[in-house]
């Protein structure tokens, strides 16, 4: 891994200074009682091939300034990517007009401030440096050998590379400058009978293994030939991590301490309350949060320029904490808490081979697709398995299998946690887009509902 | 309807789309909108400078084609719950994104800085990344012809600009809905909001197009929840609002207050409602409901860009493939099952006067009397590829790209089921049904990647026993194989139940773009759809 660094002058997006200047030039023209600005800014680039080629590739470059004015409990918000003096000004005179014509917000707080923020840099010059040439050459590494293989490639390089910022009028700045890059590949054969996908995922582009990549799609789509029929019911399965970090990306936010008081989440106690303190999964699973987290960093502020730190969520299966926000946590006479900025769950050195060894009967899953939300207050989720299903007997793959459909709760998921394999960052969008980091091993589960059968491909 | 009546033809179609009958409901006369489209306001001198400066850049760096868009989007968010405001946010964007097309492949480049300087940087930006893409994978395709268009003008038919009503009445709407709900015993929560939008798209192509078009959109939601007194349950009611290309009468029109309080009785009738009985129902799906359906297992499987292997990446493929294979020959439901694919229909989201490259709306049918006909999503580069097996001729008008930001792809148009010629009710569906599902509303939806299996909940579920709805049901879903389900319906309504539902967030494509689409369509009834227990 490259060092998350790259000399300011080369950076795209605007710099500390630049964003210091816009935010107190912002400032100047404010006559609220309060003020935040927001600043978000950076280019994204992408190549996108289908059918074998080369299909769009682009960049796109932008600065939005989201300026929030306050009087008293009123509370309003401008959103502008026009940064010119004029265009300010009149920015702030539009947010400050329409505060005042807003009615009030009783959970409006006075913005925060006296916040210390953690020392991270998420900007890696091997991602920020990175040109059309270069992906248009990652790009086409799979080309040659999927036309070789009479098979055909869909594949997306999603790159990223900026800063966000937040400053308010009780003198708080924060500033954080980051890149991502999604790399995900599809192979399938010529008559779509086979599919098979690969993807990776990091804030530094030496990270993403784009051999490994096409290898793994290739071998993939080779391995699900002639895939059969297997009847629907309760299985044990592997979840290869990428299935892992889909499901667990949809869990972020029910760490929410408002929902559980009011009786809506999971972690809502029957007859009030929550379940904090109490043992809600597996002993095995253990759910973090970090800012710093090498390769998987987040800004250690929020929209809001309240500072986040490294938070344990579940240790040893019992939920240790939820998020307040600064109006709940006033009511609930606790200490604030932001919610989860990446999710990283505590795995083993355990091979996906010695995941599978552990398997009598059961099924392996390589991602899936179309996840939707069946009962928030079971965790529960309905959603396809895609590119690549496998039968596995007796600890070995024996064939590859139709797709299914699963409905299951997350919290049964991982009630049923019995081995976790190594944990690494995985692309969890199902767009393939580079989404905040999900950091997590496979899992060996005793039970997962694959609830019916799909005939797609 | 019954199975052997033919549905409504291409002509009656067209009439129903522009015809009076609709634009009238919104209060609109269709001399009005006649009269709006005529005065659409035109381009603005500068930004027409720069789109042409831009082409002329992109030219001179050796571009066999281009196109500029200049692109303002207003956009305005006002959220409620209970009785407070959680949001209110007005944003403006604006930005040039140029694509250049040289040798067979396209380059992309958009920026918020619209001078001629960065305009120029912009165009030979988008030229060098088309040809840095032709050097690493030489392209080989190729752009069908287009019309020009000199002088396109174009407006969404609205009678108030939404952004012409002040926030404070707004609000006041929003609170109203609330109170109405929070009136219902049982009811812990409700939330409420109103979205806007407003965009000036000004496109320039070298093939001589100029066109400014004004888009005008609103959105408004409510979602009531009621939690058991031990809080032991909670269930919501909601996602029952369609958006609606009209301005601000149509937020007005829909009665809202009343909604709430029928949707808050409904919220707190699901916590005591029996959970369902799986196994084999008919089910009678309102147009709130039954639209989205159509969106996910007739209109995207019938993206042409899926079919061609675009999308396998992402959205993925289609069932309905390959082209030659399928066009003409499979049998997607009944005699009485008409689709037409239009970006023309009053009201809908995906309505425009042209599309991203300079191609008029146009409206056709995809499935014909049961039979699938057509493809839809189509853009220039795809003609030439699908020319020995398909009817098009010419690009169909699906080019769009989301903001200035997003280059142009293929995307869905709206996508409408057409209602039966007899003035056939939902009372008349209920009647033709023994034991069935009445459902209203979309809930938890999910498809796979070719949109064969599919699983769908929704907001309320009546059962029906002996031709009458009788009580209340909950934690129902309906799983089914796309053309299993569609041959299933036997029985559709008349032109008095139809209405337009629709999603201003569709996703597809990578860089993902949301796409704002709507699907019109009378109440229906399945036979014999497996129905599950969702908890």
């Amino acid at each position: 891994m490259s060092q998350a660094t790259g000399t300011t002058a080369s950076r795209k997006g605007l710099s500390r200074d630049d964003v210091k200047s816009l935010t107190d030039r912002v400032l100047s023209f404010a006559k609220a009682d309060q003020t935040r600005i927001a600043v978000n800014s950076g280019v994204s680039e992408f190549t996108r091939t289908a059918m074998n080629r080369i299909t769009t590739s682009g960049s796109t470059a932008d600065d939005v300034v989201r300026i929030t004015s306050a009087f008293g409990r009123r509370v309003a918000s401008i959103e502008t990517n026009r940064l010119d003096a004029a265009s300010l000004e009149k920015a702030v005179r539009d947010a400050e007009a329409l505060a005042r014509l807003s009615p009030e917000n009783p959970e409006y707080l006075p913005e925060p401030s006296g916040q210390t923020y953690l020392d991270v840099s998420g900007y890696y010059a091997s991602t920020g440096n990175l040109t059309t040439e270069d992906r248009g050459r990652a790009a086409s590494l799979v080309l040659e050998r999927a036309r070789a293989a009479t098979t055909i490639s869909a594949g997306y390089i999603d790159v990223s590379a900026g800063a966000r910022a937040v400053a308010n009028s009780t003198g708080l700045f924060a500033y954080h400058a980051s890149t991502a890059v999604a790399s995900t590949l599809t192979v399938r054969t010529a008559d779509g009978s086979s599919s098979g996908w690969a993807g990776g995922e990091g804030a530094d582009w030496t990270t993403i293994e784009s051999e490994r990549i096409a290898t793994d799609a290739l071998a993939k789509c080779e391995a699900w030939r002639g895939k059969s029929a297997l009847d629907p019911g309760t299985y044990e399965a592997v979840l290869e991590p990428t299935a892992v970090g889909m499901l667990m990306s949809r869990m972020m936010g029910a760490f929410d301490a408002r929902s559980a008081d009011e009786g809506r989440s999971y972690f809502s106690k029957r007859g009030g309350g929550t379940l904090l303190g109490e043992k809600v999964f597996d002993e095995r699973v253990t759910i973090k949060s970090d800012p710093a987290w090498a390769n998987g960093e987040t800004a250690p502020f929020t929209q809001a320029g309240e500072a986040t730190g490294a938070e344990t969520w579940v240790e040893n299966g019992v939920l240790r904490s939820l998020a307040y926000s600064r109006f709940w946590a006033q009511r609930q006479k606790v200490a604030s808490k932001p919610g989860m900025s990446n999710f990283i769950m505590q795995g083993t050195d355990t091979s996906l081979a010695d995941l599978i060894g552990g398997v009598k009967r059961g099924v392996l899953i390589t991602r899936f697709w179309y996840i939707r939300p069946l009962n928030p207050r079971m965790l529960a989720l309905t959603g396809i398995t895609r590119d690549g299903t496998f039968l596995i007997e007796n600890g070995r793959i024996s064939r590859p299998v139709t797709n299914f459909r699963f409905n299951e709760s997350l919290a049964d998921l991982l009630r049923n946690v019995e081995i976790l394999g190594r944990p690494t960052r995985v692309c969890a969008s199902e767009n393939s887009s580079a989404g905040p980091p999900i950091i997590v091993p496979a899992l060996k589960v005793r039970a997962f509902n694959l609830a019916s059968l799909s005939d797609a491909i | 309807m019954r199975d052997d009546e033919p549905g409504v033809d291409r002509r009656e179609f067209v009439k129903l789309a522009a015809g009076s009958a609709l634009a009238v409901a919104a209060g609109l006369s269709s001399v009005e909108v006649e009269a709006q489209r005529n005065t659409a306001p035109g381009p603005d001198a500068v930004e027409r400078d720069l789109a042409l400066l831009a082409l002329d850049a992109a030219r001179s760096a050796g571009a066999v084609y281009a196109d500029a868009r200049i692109i303002r989007v207003l956009s305005e968010a006002i959220e409620t719950r209970e009785r407070q405001i959680t949001n209110v946010t007005k944003s403006e964007s604006y930005g040039i994104g140029v694509r250049a097309f040289v040798g067979g492949s396209w380059g992309f480049a958009a920026t918020r800085d619209v001078t001629r300087d960065a305009v120029v940087r912009a165009a030979r930006e988008a030229v060098a990344i088309a040809v840095a893409s032709d050097r690493a994978a030489p392209g080989t395709t190729r752009l069908a012809p287009v019309k020009k268009v000199p002088d396109g003008r174009w407006i969404t038919p609205h009678v108030i600009d939404p952004f012409s009503v002040p926030v404070e009445s707004k609000a006041d709407l929003l609170f109203r809905i609330n109170e109405e709900a929070l009136k219902v015993k049982g009811v812990g929560f409700v939330t409420s909001s109103a979205s806007s939008l407003k965009e000036s798209r000004l496109l320039a192509t070298t093939d001589g197009s100029l066109i400014q078009q004004t888009f005008i959109r609103v959105s408004p939601n409510v979602n009531v929840t009621a939690v058991a007194p031990d809080n032991s349950d909670s269930q919501t009611r909601g996602s029952a609002v369609a958006p609606a290309g009209r301005g601000w009468e149509y937020v007005t029109g829909l009665e809202l207050a009343a909604r709430a309080a029928r949707y808050a009785n409904e919220a707190v009738a699901k916590l005591s409602a029996p959970p369902v009985e799986p196994g084999t129902w008919d089910l009678v799906l309102h147009p709130s409901h039954l639209w989205l359906t159509i969106h996910e297992s007739i209109a995207h499987p019938s993206e042409l860009d899926r079919a061609l292997g675009y999308e396998a990446n992402y959205a993925g493929t289609t069932f309905l493939a390959p082209p030659d294979q399928v066009l003409g020959k499979v049998r997607l439901g009944q005699s009485l099952m008409t689709f037409v694919a239009n970006r023309t229909e009053e009201g809908g989201c995906a309505t425009v006067g042209w599309d991203d490259e300079g191609v008029a709306a146009t409206s056709y049918p995809i499935v014909d009397k049961g039979l699938f006909v057509s493809y839809q999503s189509a853009t220039r580069e795809m003609i030439d590829l699908v020319a020995p097996f398909s009817a098009y001729k010419d690009a169909p008008g699906h080019a769009y790209g989301q903001h200035w930001a997003s280059i142009p792809f293929p995307r869905m148009p709206n996508v409408s089921l057409q209602p039966a010629a007899r003035a056939i009710s939902e009372d008349d569906l209920v009647a033709a049904t023994d034991r069935g599902i009445f459902i209203e509303g979309d809930g938890s939806y999910s498809i796979d990647q070719q949109r064969y299996n599919f699983q769908f909940g929704g907001q309320t579920f009546w059962e029906i026993r002996n031709g009458k709805k009788t009580r209340m049901l909950r934690d129902v879903a309906y799983v089914a194989r796309t053309p299993d389900f569609w041959n299933s319906m036997s029985m559709i309504g008349g032109r008095q139940t139809y209405e337009l539902g629709g999603a201003l967030s569709d996703a597809k494509g990578q860089p993902m773009q949301l796409n704002s689409v709507s699907h019109g369509c009378p109440a229906a009834l399945f036979r014999n759809v497996r129905v599950i227990r969702t908890a």
